[in-house]
């Protein structure tokens, strides 16, 4: 016992205290923060105000689009643009580039044009210099016949192509103009409000319990979750790998051997490995959970309504169980592979396999957040190999009755030991075979005769 | 058997891998506190038959006894085994990978720590403690090497061709700490195929070729054994005590000496007693010994015909 201790101290040590473990445990969470944070704060940098000139030969047009693109309105739509973002992760790219857009705060300076006894002629060549002189950035000319159907509404601006600011007028000029109009046909600036306020549509899927959740919330986090699994089953798998084939390649492997017991060495190699997994894992789920806490108290802040998935303390500690269940599976196939061949590009080829498994369970994943009660997600979440992606995933997205994830974990514990017995069997042999890459028909030979 | 008198009992084993045979009905002994010399060439099963005294693997038939128990996890910690192909953690401090092996040894952490001082003092490595494998020499990660079999005070050393590699300077050295070793009572197994050093260091030697034991017990007694009664002679006169063919088998003349090879029931005392009665005024009688060399070679193509 003292000596497996002494190999878990070994392991855990060996890779914890390495630079890139703790770059890479402490970049997770900064880059998360990047990217939850760099945009908001992107968003609310300020351009420089376009100043422009307004035109307004009626004098009914200019106070109502003043109203429509002041600063409150602007900040509104830009709250209601990112809301609008954070709903549509899977719109096409040209709309969340629009969306993105719309998040910028524009800003206008107006300046009011005395049109009197001029032609337009005149003021277009008056302001045209201005615009050259960089006194104003644009100007708008709003006809006359502003009601008419062939009506003109001139924009010239000294910024050419389409400027974030050019779509925010569009917009504020065409609902001023409707404005207009609606006020024409006696419609008052109360009834008008009234009649054209957004609808607030809550979509919310409804779980068997008949309790409501945030469908999208759900969903990105599903998504999170195996991901989290996939990546880290895959880099601590690899890491067994590399460790087991350099004391393999040194020939370290005899002197240990001469110490302790080969499964002692072997058992003592996973668990330190997987504890350091773990490690980083609580780094990286403790700071995800502060992560979405602040960005959810901002949010909420903003007057946005955005309500995170419910994860129980009870989620949390089967998310670790099935990391720990998914670290055993693979780390014992690397160790078994690790032993069997003499280097770690050998070992790289060799690690094809697994990987695949790794892989074909993640996007297996997809399929239970679709729908976590079809019999295919049952199926998937209870199967070795697949279960430690894909249950997390269900618990999250919508938990199973606990005899399903009793289940689940009992076979992928006995897939374990069998795995680990098959694995401690190659390896007291392997790792004493040097020279040449061991084959099938050997490697069977290892396990049926030791 | 007495644990006082007797390190390892090898008795009757042998050890399959399917159809080859590695070890066949090996059997000898190491008596405490001496350098027992394992030898025998490439292939010969010396590793093997290390690896099941040091608890890697098991043997088919047979049993071995260490310091008069079984071999189990207890005598593996009574052990210090420098394997012939070894290395080190590339990418770890000198004193981490000592800390390491010491521990796997059941060192408690602060007695390792105080042996791994005074062995990297002895080694003159001390400011080498804190480097990393990649940072060290060939000659000096073996000495680490040496280090980390010693750690843990073993009482059986057993060294596989622990001297391949190094410079004759660190042989020396080596050679020296090993003698020191002998000094405070510890038992000594050295395998290696350099006849030269063996006969320097070892109080017994075993042969093994193909599996088998050849020839084994004191330096002395292997040697007695193959001496062919041969006198190397530089004498004025009495030749014709040389032509008795009672007397002698065979000369070969060499410049200025003669090789004199006696028959088998003669004595080397006859031989002179029978010269100087003869007046032969002798400057030179030396009985010639076989060399471990010469031993081995013979020994070895005498049981691969």
């Amino acid at each position: 016992m003292r000596k497996f201790l002494a190999v878990v101290k070994h392991e855990y040590k060996k890779i914890v205290l390495k630079w890139s473990f703790i770059i890479g445990t402490l970049l997770f969470p900064i880059i998360a923060a990047g990217f939850a944070v760099v945009p908001a704060i992107i968003f609310s940098i300020k351009g420089e105000p376009t100043r422009i000139v307004v035109v307004d030969q009626t004098g009914r047009i200019a106070p109502r689009l003043k109203e429509n693109l002041s600063a409150e309105r602007m900040a509104a739509k830009a709250t209601q643009a990112m809301k609008d973002s954070m709903k549509n992760i899977d719109a096409p790219t040209d709309e969340r580039m629009k969306n993105s857009a719309e998040q910028f705060v524009e800003s206008f300076v107006f300046t009011d044009y005395n049109a009197e006894e001029k032609s337009l002629e005149q003021i277009r060549r008056e302001l045209n210099g201005k615009i050259i002189e960089k006194e104003y950035d644009a100007y708008l000319i709003i006809p006359n016949n502003f009601d008419a159907a062939d009506a003109t509404f001139e924009f010239r601006s000294r910024k050419a192509g389409a400027f974030a600011a050019e779509r925010s007028l569009k917009d504020a000029l065409n609902q001023a103009v409707r404005s207009e109009r609606l006020a024409k046909a006696n419609i008052s600036e109360a009834q008008l409000k009234d009649l054209s306020k957004n609808i607030d549509f809550d979509a919310k899927s409804v779980d068997e319990q008949g309790d409501e959740k945030d469908s999208d919330s759900v969903f990105i986090a599903s998504f999170i979750i195996g991901l989290m699994i996939y990546i880290t089953l895959a880099i601590y798998g690899q890491m067994i790998l590399a460790a087991v084939v350099e004391e393999k390649e040194t020939r370290i492997a005899e002197i240990l051997f001469s110490s302790a017991k080969p499964f002692e060495l072997m058992m003592g190699k996973l668990t330190g490995v997987g504890l350091a997994g773990l490690t980083q894992l609580a780094i990286w789920v403790t700071s995800a959970l502060v992560l979405v806490g602040i960005g959810v108290a901002q949010m909420s802040a903003a007057g946005m309504n955005i309500s995170i998935p419910n994860i129980s303390p009870l989620m949390v500690v089967l998310f670790f169980i099935y990391f720990l269940l998914g670290f055993f599976i693979y780390a014992s196939i690397f160790a078994l592979i690790g032993s069997m061949v003499t280097t770690v590009q050998e070992g790289g080829q060799f690690s094809f396999p697994p990987i695949m498994l790794l892989l074909v369970g993640f996007y297996f994943s997809f399929a239970v957040i679709r729908d976590p009660n079809s019999q295919l997600s049952f199926w998937v979440s209870i199967a070795p190999f697949f279960a430690p992606i894909t249950m997390p995933v269900r618990i999250l997205a919508e938990t199973p009755p606990a005899w399903e994830i009793a289940l689940s974990i009992f076979i992928n514990a006995a897939a374990i030991a069998g795995l680990i017995w098959l694995a401690s069997r190659v390896y007291r042999v392997g790792m004493l075979m040097y020279g040449k890459r061991a084959t099938i028909p050997e490697v069977w030979k290892w396990i049926r005769q030791s | 058997m007495n644990e006082n008198n007797t390190t390892l009992k090898v008795e009757n084993v042998s050890k399959h891998y399917g159809d080859f045979t590695a070890v066949s009905n090996l059997s000898f002994d190491v008596k405490a506190g001496r350098v027992f010399g394992f030898l025998g060439p490439n292939g010969a099963g010396k590793t093997t038959t290390i690896r099941m005294i040091v608890g890697i693997t098991a043997p088919d038939e047979g049993s071995i006894e260490l310091f008069g128990e079984k071999v189990s996890n207890e005598t593996q910690n009574r052990i210090g085994y420098l394997p012939e192909e070894r290395g080190l953690y590339k990418k770890m401090k000198v004193q981490d990978q000592l800390r390491y092996f010491a521990a796997l040894k059941n060192v408690s952490r602060a007695e390792a720590d105080k042996r791994i001082d005074f062995w990297l003092e002895r080694m003159k490595l001390s400011e080498w403690k804190m480097k990393k494998t990649t940072d060290l020499s060939k000659g000096m990660s073996q000495k680490i090497q040496f280090v980390s079999t010693v750690l843990h005070n073993p009482d059986l050393l057993i060294l596989d061709e622990p001297f391949s590699g190094l410079d004759p300077v660190n042989v020396e050295f080596l050679i020296e700490i090993v003698a020191e070793l002998k000094a405070q009572g510890k038992t000594i197994i050295f395998s290696t195929h350099l006849m030269e050093t063996a006969e320097r260091l070892c109080d017994d030697i075993i042969l093994i070729n193909k599996s088998r034991k050849v020839i084994g017990g004191t330096l002395r007694e292997v040697k007695g054994s193959f001496s062919k009664n041969l006198i190397a002679l530089r004498a004025v006169g009495g030749s014709t005590v040389l032509e008795d063919k009672s007397l002698v088998a065979k000369i070969i003349t060499h410049a200025d000496e003669k090789e004199i090879e006696l028959t088998e029931n003669t004595d080397a005392q006859t031989l002179l007693k029978r010269l100087i009665e003869n007046g032969a005024s002798i400057s030179k009688f030396e009985q010639i010994e076989p060399s471990l060399n010469d031993i081995f070679i013979e020994k070895i193509t005498e049981t691969n015909a």
